[in-house]
Parts: C-alpha cells; structure tokens; sequence
C-alpha cells in the first residue's frame, strides 16, 4: 500500500477536521479558561472554580441558574417530544396518496428556511394577548376582551418559545421520518399485518422501531439545539425565570467584564449537561427497543 | 387445510387504464401447492396480495372453505405471507423474528418460546435463536421467514418468488425443504414465480398468468404436453409452431401430411390451426425409418448442449427444432440429410393466434 493509498481519506478530510478541532476546540478552551476567571485583558491570570461556586452553590446568581436549568430542560425536553409526536403523525400521513397531497407537503415543509427569530416574533403576533388570535377571540365574542386570553407568550412555563420550538422543528423532524418511511416502503407493514398485527401494534413493533435509529438522531439535534438556541427565549421568556442561554448571554454582555466569567461558567454546564443528556437519551432509548 | 376458491377477480388501481388482474378464476383444493407463474407485472404478486388481504380487489369474491374473506381483514384472514425479501425485523433477534405472530395474538411468552424452537427445528435451524437477522446468510434468513409465517398456523400459506434472492445450490435446498415441510403440515400453499423451471419441480398445478388474465391452469405436465395456447407453449419452452390445416385425424402442413391421435385435438377448431411438438419428442437421424409421419430435412445447425445436441432442421421453406440426447448412436452433422419422425401420439394443436 502506498503512502497516498494510506493516508488518502485522512489528508482529504484534514481541512474539515482543521476547522472542526480549531474553531470549535479553540473556542471551547478559550471558554473553558475564561469561565476559570482568566482575563489578561483586565489583569485577571489567577485561575479558580468561583464562577462555578458563585453560579451553582452560593451567589447571587444561584437561584437564577436554577430555576433557569429547569425551565430549559423543561422546555428542550417537551419542544423535543412535542416536534417528534408531531413529525411522527404528520409523516404517517403524508406517505399516504390523497387529494392534495402535493400541496400539504410543501405547506409541511414551508417553514424549514424561515429563521427561529421571525419564527419567535410569529408566536408573539399570533398568540399574545395583544396577538391576532386573542383579538379575533374577543371580536366574535368567544372572549370578552383580549386580556382575557391565556398568557401562553411570556409566560412563566415557557409554552410560547416550546410552540415556536415545536412550529419550526416538527417539520424538521417529519422530514427525516418521512425520508425513513418513504424508503422503508409498506411492505414491513404488509408482513406485519398478514401475521396478525393490528393498527396499533404495527405502529408500535414495526413503524417506531425502524424510524427510531433516524428518529434519536433528529430528536438529539433538535435537543441540543434547542437546550442552547438564544434568540427565541429571548423574544418569548420573561425575566424569571430566563433559559440558561439567555443568562449567558446577560452575563457576557454585562458592562462588568468580570461577569464573562460567570457567563463562560454557564455556558460550559450547558455543553456538559447537553452531552451527558445526549448520552442518556440515546442509551434509554436503545435500551427500550432492544428490551422490546 | 383450506379449499381457497377465487370468483372473478379484478383489480383496476386508481389512475390505471386497464386492470392489473381480470376476471381471475381459481379452485385450489385443500392442501396443494400452487403456483402463479407469468413473466413480470402480470399481476401475480397483485393477486397474491388480493388473496393475504393487502390489497382489496375492485371485483371478485375470496373464499376460503366456502366462507367469503373478502370483509375479513389481513390481520384476521389467516393467509400468510412470505415477502421475496424475507424481510426480518432487524432489530429483533431470531426467536423474537418467529415469535411475532404469536406475539401479536397475545399467546404467553413461555408458549412462544417453545414454539419458536419447533419452528426453527422445523426449518432445519434449531441453534439460531438468538442471533440477529445480519448474522444469517440469505438461505438462513429465507427459512426464518419462513418459519415465522408457520409459527401461526396459517389457513393459506403465500410466497412471494421464494427462492429468486437464492443462488443455484441453496434454491434447490430450500425447493426441496419448502415441499416437504409443505407436505407434512399439509397447507394451501401458492407461490409466485417468474420461472417456469421453479413452478415445475414445486407445484403441484400452475396458475399460467399473461396480462392480469389466467391463460391455463393445469398440471406441470399438462403444460408441457398439453398447452392452451401458442403464448403459453413458447413459456413452457416449446418452439416449433407450424401452420396446419386439419381433417378428421389427418392434418396438412407446410412440411408434410400426417396423422394424429383424435384425442390431441381437443384444443383447437377443426380446420386452421397450428400443429405444435416439443424439440425432444421430435425423432431425427439417419436411421428413423421411412413411414407414416416422417419427412425428410436439412440440417442447418447443431449446438451441443452437454447432456443433449440441439438441432434445427430445415424441411422445405419451414425450419422446426429437435433434441436428440448426446447418448444416442449416430453422428448428426450440419448439412445432413436426415428423416424426421413427428409420433402421431405427440402432435397438438393450438389455436391460430393464440399468442
């Protein structure tokens, strides 16, 4: 073997290992330091964990932080499952033929290029109480006034960024079911039928097994991103609780330059509790299929 | 055992001009083994499927033992399918892959676990249990599949061109295995096939299909001695199709005069038809005797073949084929003059245009 024949797939994939491991390693170590307290710039060199002290355990910004965490799982968590539902039903459909159908999918598909901000800023017009919706409720008389329509942007529990969340990645994920379905084609299902299996059962030991592989990856993606995406709880969340990359954010742009660090801080418990979180959902999730 | 009985019928799919399947009509009795055998899209698989309930026929009735399915839904029709490519659950081990019709019917774990074992002993692989279907080599899979159609005790077995993914030495293994699991548990069984040599050596009739239409069904043999149509002849490898005039047990041909058995004439009207005779019922060489059916040809080129010498011979403007096994003695070669005997007993008729 030669030395090209050897190393042929290495070479050809070192610039986008280099940009991969520069940019993204760099940026981590650098945030990694910084989130150790260390500021040349404003004479900070000494390193020390009092970011993490002051964020997780006892500083004025502890409650913060975790009423904060538990408002981003809560809503990483349910925009993920929400969009993956939705994916799953929609795609289920879609594969059939129907009148239409030409139309629905694209309809379906519409808003895969449209940015998370204007996504964020629909759901604020639609659904506040200032919103078209409540306006229209109350100018037909189903609400006696706007006011009178349930907070559901702004809210405490976050359900206007999950439904913006859950506007954009539904589609998202429908798309790659769909993409499995189509290809899977029906005679898994035909099988599974001939055997016995009725509508509930094919969806349950046949449909979800082999969409799941393409499901989990989806839905990790789809997790990640949402644990970490800034400008929709941005625009959508309140003051308290705020998601933790709004906080971040907060910290990083304080005039106070040694916030960075508590900002930093922040920011490397997302990467962690998102990859260990990554990590579990993919091992509980492969656990129950094969337990199955 | 079932007695699968179909009643005209038809599948037209929404958009098409013309339907996938016609009028098809079949008695299959209790316990046989059947194949439908036509060249692609002739509307054997839409037909099997009509039979496993997958696909709801425009026009017809279904019936097994005399009650009609057609209402009665695949998952409770009890006619199971094998798909061509097997199609096991990958993410389920052997035993769960077997298991899943019982499964499905809710029968208890150690019931299908005792089950699965007899299945897979059935199918010859009693130590696979617990591998997963990408450890299987194709045969293996096809027996699994298998196995997982009979664990339920189907009314009707169905195959869907069981040994088209196998090579030649596991087609044979598995032809043979398929018969004699099928004669031990005596289920109706049809099978789809393209190959006409397949459909010979498993079924016992052959649903001969062109077009969504059944042109014959018949015994093996019957195909080959006996066929409907000039189409259906050609299927089963017949060749030789001349243009006859026939009177009483006398016919004239392009190629000569003969006689014929009365009985071989049944098929096609008194007067224009066409005389057909298989290559290896043809008798040639130098020393067939002169006599009644036999006229004299040239021959235009021999090819051996192994086991046989194939020939075509020229007699007059019309040019015929034969077979004449390599054991014979007598040497053949091209440009001979030869006798050719056509045995009265082996001449048949089929009608004109019949393809």
């Amino acid at each position: 073997m030669t030395f090209w024949e050897r190393w042929r797939i290495p070479i050809m994939l070192a610039p986008t290992m280099a940009i991969v491991i520069i940019l993204f390693g760099g940026a981590l170590y650098y945030g990694f330091l910084q989130s150790l307290g260390w500021q040349p710039r404003i004479g900070n060199t000494e390193l020390s964990l009092d970011a993490y002290n002051n964020i997780l355990f006892a500083g004025p910004q502890t409650e913060q932080f975790w009423r904060g965490l538990v408002l981003t799982l809560w809503v990483s968590f349910a925009s993920t499952f929400l969009s993956a539902v939705l994916a799953i039903g929609s795609a289920l459909l879609l594969r059939q033929t129907f009148v239409g159908k030409r139309v629905a999918t694209f309809l379906f598909q519409f808003n895969l290029p449209i940015p998370h901000v204007v996504a964020a800023i629909g759901i604020l017009f639609l659904f506040s109480q200032s919103g078209l919706i409540s306006r229209g409720l109350a100018q037909i008389g189903v609400i006696g006034a706007p006011n009178q329509f349930p907070i559901v942007v702004r809210d405490s529990l976050g359900i206007g960024i999950i439904l913006s969340f859950v506007w954009k990645e539904a589609p998202f994920l429908g798309v790659i079911v769909l993409a499995v379905l189509q290809s899977l084609g029906e005679d898994y299902e035909d099988l599974a039928r001939s055997l016995g299996a009725n509508r509930w059962q094919r969806f349950r030991y046949v449909i979800l097994p082999l969409i799941l592989p393409g499901l989990l990856s989806g839905s990790v993606i789809v997790f990640a991103f949402t644990f970490g995406s800034f400008e929709v709880p941005a625009i959508l969340g309140v003051r308290f609780p705020r998601m933790l990359s709004v906080t971040t954010d907060r910290f990083f742009r304080d005039p106070d330059l040694n916030s960075r660090t508590e900002g930093m801080a922040i920011s490397m418990i997302i990467a962690v509790i998102v990859l260990v979180l990554v990590f579990v959902y993919q091992w509980l999730s492969r656990r129950a299929i094969r337990q199955e | 055992m079932t007695h699968v009985y179909l009643d005209k019928l038809t599948k037209v799919y929404p958009g098409a001009n013309e339907a996938a399947v016609s009028d098809f009509s079949l008695d299959i009795p209790d316990g046989e083994l059947v194949a439908f055998l036509g060249p692609s899209g002739c509307g054997k698989t839409t037909t099997l499927k009509m039979i496993a309930g997958l696909i709801r026929p425009t026009r017809g009735r279904i019936t097994f033992d005399g009650e009609d399915v057609i209402a009665i839904p695949a998952e409770k029709r009890g006619a199971v399918m094998v798909f061509q490519n097997y199609l096991l659950f990958p993410y389920m081990s052997v035993g769960d892959n077997v298991g899943f019709g019982l499964k499905m019917r809710g029968v208890d774990k150690r019931t299908i676990r005792q089950k699965v074992q007899e299945m897979l002993e059935l199918v010859k692989l009693p130590d696979i249990s617990d591998r997963r279907p990408n450890q299987l080599s194709g045969g293996q899979q096809q027996r699994v599949a298998l196995a997982r159609a009979l664990i339920t005790e189907p009314r009707v077995l169905l195959l869907d061109e069981p040994l088209s993914n196998l090579d030649a030495h596991l087609r044979d293994e598995m032809r043979e295995l398929i018969v004699s699991i099928q004669r031990q548990l005596k289920v109706t069984t049809v099978f789809v096939t393209h190959d006409q040599e397949e459909a010979v050596l498993l079924a016992d009739k052959i649903a001969l299909m062109f077009e969504g239409v059944l042109q014959q069904f018949a015994s093996p043999d019957e195909f080959y001695q006996r066929p409907i149509s000039e189409r259906a002849a050609r299927f089963f490898g017949g060749v030789n199709f001349i243009d006859a005039n026939r009177n009483g047990n006398k016919v004239e041909t392009s190629v000569g005069n003969f006689v014929f058995n009365a009985k071989n004439s049944d098929n096609a009207p008194e007067g224009d038809s066409v005389l057909t005779i298989r290559p290896e019922q043809i008798a040639i060489g130098h020393d067939v005797p002169n006599g009644e059916n036999v006229v004299t040809g040239r021959v235009r080129s021999r090819i051996y073949v192994g086991t046989y010498t194939r020939y075509k011979i020229a007699i007059d403007d019309c040019e015929i084929e034969a077979i004449r096994s390599a054991d014979l003695p007598g040497e053949i070669n091209e440009g001979d003059e030869i006798n050719v005997h056509f045995p009265s007993d082996r001449i048949w008729f089929v009608p004109r245009n019949s393809n």
